[in-house]
């Protein structure tokens, strides 16, 4: 068999040729993989790759039109492959093998559970009736230690490999300090003259705020308690979840149906409108989702700009009360039903939504696995 | 026949038919009036959602329009910054936030005087202590400390590999040591693994077979350990090129090594030769691969030199940002960590665009040295309080 140099035919075979050579993958039909347009030059690895990845499929099977300018309108689908693709393989659950969505494992925890958060390693959950915080290895959820003395303990923040707990007491919030090399036993009292019912907890880097009926607290750790409490009222009706998102603080206002960005001293910047009763909201990097309670929808807010992108409803949301987020999906609790909605945080769309066998609380993620809270089964679900 | 047309046929006319419902969208898709809600519209969405295209108006995306390459330049780098932004695992533990303070560090106390080195093994962090000779393991989520293991007489670099933990006997006289651990069995002494390295090992790394040592003290030198069934294993010395190796990395192609006094980036080839030599500042420490280029902390110079790992070429060097006698860098896949141990502050960088992110005050006396990351904090060895901060 003779090849003429530059027929098609003799560049496929020794395509072919060479990818065997290589051990490389069989069925290259082109010059470079499927593709009969694309030189075996410096630039076809490129290719490939956005070939392997599913980022292209080529303009035909056997074609890329490699010297075609890009539109804005097919540069959109290139883009969002490619972040999708990205955040896939690069998560934490591509790497264990992890690609299914469900419930799997309950943890039965204290009373009234409610307030979750993971440090990394075991997942801290404050169980609002029996005033204890659960410490549940993420592993094999476990439940390694049981804190005592947190009465009425409604949220968890893991800081600086501390845990801290928020307490919804009245008529001031209270709130509580674990340090997880000590044994188990009573969690320190390090402040107890927060706003009225603190319901949620957020760190900035440097202070604590906590969201509460009517105002939003600011808590300064001192290096012996009690730590330094400034309450902000100007402004705040019956608030609900508090966020960081890396420059500013996010806090829902249930009672007007607002989410507002808080200045450093809890002057409120900028108000933004979404549904009715907003409850515990989540960012994701980019957009804030916020669940409103009787609303039953999830706002999605641009934290740069305040603006109201979307705003979700459907997907089995009920009484959505909290989000959680993973690094490519939103949780979305529901209070009034054993199902959580699931979306994909990049463009929003629903994945569905999983019975998980009681009404749930509050959720967080470990970047493995969401840790949902049901309060009225007193249990932590591994989802 | 374009692309589109392609994926059109691809998806078999699928359109945008959901579960649920997106509402307050004015356009035909989303905000844009100008795209079709056919199946091109997801993607557009998507990167408006992300914040990788803001539309051309609020409400025009302007769809059949070419995209230059300034243009692309824009919409690449929110993509790259969206994607590591999302996919580290501070945005799946809600952890936005960077230390403002000293007074919010986690310290783990008791990890010997003079903590040198740290590393994380994904679970715990590893720190070498140089004057009391002892290696510490720090559980990373609640900074306790699980054990210490002595006998590791001037312990500097510290390198897990292998499901085991090496680390650098730093003497100053005669030969340096290689040490190992084995982190499933109880804290007691480490046990030797060589003997015969060069003088005064440094920073260590590894290849995927053998391991690379820095060492600083004339003759300088690099060697390479080379694991074995028994013991001794086989170090080779290389001198020729070196005068005082001290930081040493590899970038998953070749070994990297910092050469203090010849304020030079060595590039190795397998068998410890330098195939290019990079000229940064005076006095270079210890540097971090971020997976694309090298950044390399010029003690003297008050600068970091970022070399691109392909070719070599210096990129940049980073001035400012409360750079201060830096001695070593730390990556954590979003952010590149500086340690200043003069004046008691690290320095943030992005490590995608290294512009600065600011400095940050670890407390008076501190004296930040060695870093490492563990995906979630940064870890850095107080040699000030003989103590390991979480950042």
């Amino acid at each position: 068999m003779r090849f003429r140099a530059g027929s098609r035919l003799a560049a496929g075979c020794l395509a072919a040729l060479a990818a065997l050579i290589a051990g490389g993958g069989a069925s290259l039909l082109g010059t470079c993989g499927p593709f009969t347009d694309v030189a075996a030059d410096a630039f076809c690895p490129l290719v490939l790759e956005v070939f392997y990845m599913g980022i292209t499929t080529g303009t035909t099977p056997t074609t890329y039109d490699p010297t075609s300018n890009v539109s804005r309108l097919q540069m959109a689908a290139f883009l969002s492959r490619t972040v999708d693709g990205v955040v896939r393989r690069g998560s934490r659950r591509s790497a264990l093998d992890q690609f299914w969505n469900a419930a799997t494992q309950v943890t039965t925890v204290g009373t009234a559970p409610i307030g979750v958060k993971s440090d990394g390693l075991d997942v801290w959950v404050a169980n609002n009736g029996s005033g204890t915080v659960s410490r549940v290895r993420a592993s094999d959820g476990k439940l390694v230690d049981t804190w005592t003395g947190s009465l009425g303990g409604r949220a968890v923040v893991c800081a600086g490999g501390k845990v801290n707990v928020v307490a919804a007491s009245t008529p001031n919030g209270t709130l509580y300090h674990i340090d997880p090399l000590q044994p188990p036993g009573a969690a320190s009292v390090v402040a107890t003259n927060l706003g009225d019912l603190s319901r949620a907890i957020a760190f900035d880097g440097s202070r604590l705020w906590t969201a509460n009926n009517f105002s939003v607290s600011i808590v300064t750790p001192t290096a012996i308690p009690p730590w330094t409490v400034t309450t902000v009222t100007t402004g705040f009706g019956q608030m609900g979840g508090v966020v960081f998102d890396g420059s500013h603080i996010w806090a829902t206002d249930g009672s007007a149906a607002s989410l507002v960005q808080l200045g450093p001293s809890g002057a409120i910047l900028q108000t933004v409108t979404v549904g009715a009763l907003p409850q515990f909201p989540v960012f994701d990097g980019t957009n804030i989702w916020v669940p409103n309670f009787t609303g039953t929808s999830i706002s999605i807010v641009r934290a740069s700009t305040g603006a109201v992108l979307a705003t979700l409803t459907g997907n089995g949301l009920s009484q959505p009360a909290s989000g959680a987020f993973d690094g490519q999906r939103v949780l979305i609790t529901s209070n009034n039903s054993s199902n959580v909605s699931l979306w994909k945080a990049a463009d929003l769309t629903p994945l569905g939504f999983f019975d998980v066998g009681a009404n749930s609380s509050r959720a967080c993620s470990d970047g493995i696995d969401f840790w949902i809270t049901q309060a009225s089964a007193g249990t932590l679900v591994r989802f | 026949m374009g692309d589109r047309s392609r994926l059109e046929r691809a998806l078999g006319g699928a359109s945008a038919v959901l579960a649920g419902a997106v509402s307050t969208l004015l356009g035909t898709c989303g905000p844009f009036m100008d795209v079709a809600a056919d199946a091109f519209c997801p993607f557009v969405l998507e990167i408006f959602y992300l914040g990788i295209t803001t539309g051309t108006t609020a409400a025009t995306y302007d769809p059949t329009a070419n995209v230059n390459r300034l243009q692309m330049a824009a919409f690449l780098s929110r993509t790259v910054d969206g994607a590591l932004k999302r996919g580290g695992r501070r945005a799946a533990l809600d952890q936005f936030w960077t230390a403002q303070s000293a007074g919010v560090l986690g310290i783990t106390t008791g990890v010997g005087l003079g903590p040198a080195l740290v590393a994380a093994d994904g679970a715990d962090i590893w720190v070498a202590a140089y004057t009391d000779g002892v290696v510490t393991r720090v559980r990373a989520s609640d900074g306790k400390l699980l054990g210490t293991w002595i006998d590791a007489d001037n312990a500097w670099g510290v390198l897990p590999a292998m499901g085991r933990i090496f680390v650098s006997a730093s003497l100053l006289f005669g030969p340096g040591a290689l040490y190992r651990i084995d982190p499933s069995q109880p804290p007691g002494s480490v046990a030797a693994v060589a003997t015969n390295l060069g003088n005064a090992p440094q920073a260590l790394t590894f290849d995927g077979a053998r391991i690379w040592t820095a060492n600083y003290v004339t003759p300088g030198s690099v060697s390479i350990v080379t694991p074995g069934a028994s013991l001794p294993w086989t170090v080779t010395n290389v001198t020729s090129g070196f005068i005082s190796p001290v930081g040493a990395i590899y970038d998953g192609a070749n070994v990297w090594v910092t050469d203090k006094n010849q304020g030079r980036l060595f590039k190795l080839d397998a068998a410890g030769a330098v195939i290019k030599e990079v000229i940064v500042g005076t006095d270079p420490r210890y540097p971090a691969f971020d997976g694309g280029n090298i950044w390399v902390p010029n003690h003297v110079s008050n600068s970091v030199s970022v070399v691109r790992a392909s070719s070599g070429a210096i990129l940049v060097t980073l001035t400012g940002n409360g750079l201060n006698h830096p001695a070593a860098v730390a990556f954590d896949g979003q952010r590149i960590l500086v340690t200043n141990g003069d004046t008691d502050t690290v320095s943030l960088f992005k490590a995608a665009d290294l512009t600065a992110a600011g400095t940050f005050s670890t407390g008076a006396g501190s004296l930040p040295w060695g870093a490492c990351s563990d995906g979630v904090n940064f870890w850095i060895a107080f040699q000030g309080t003989a103590s390991l901060g979480r950042f």
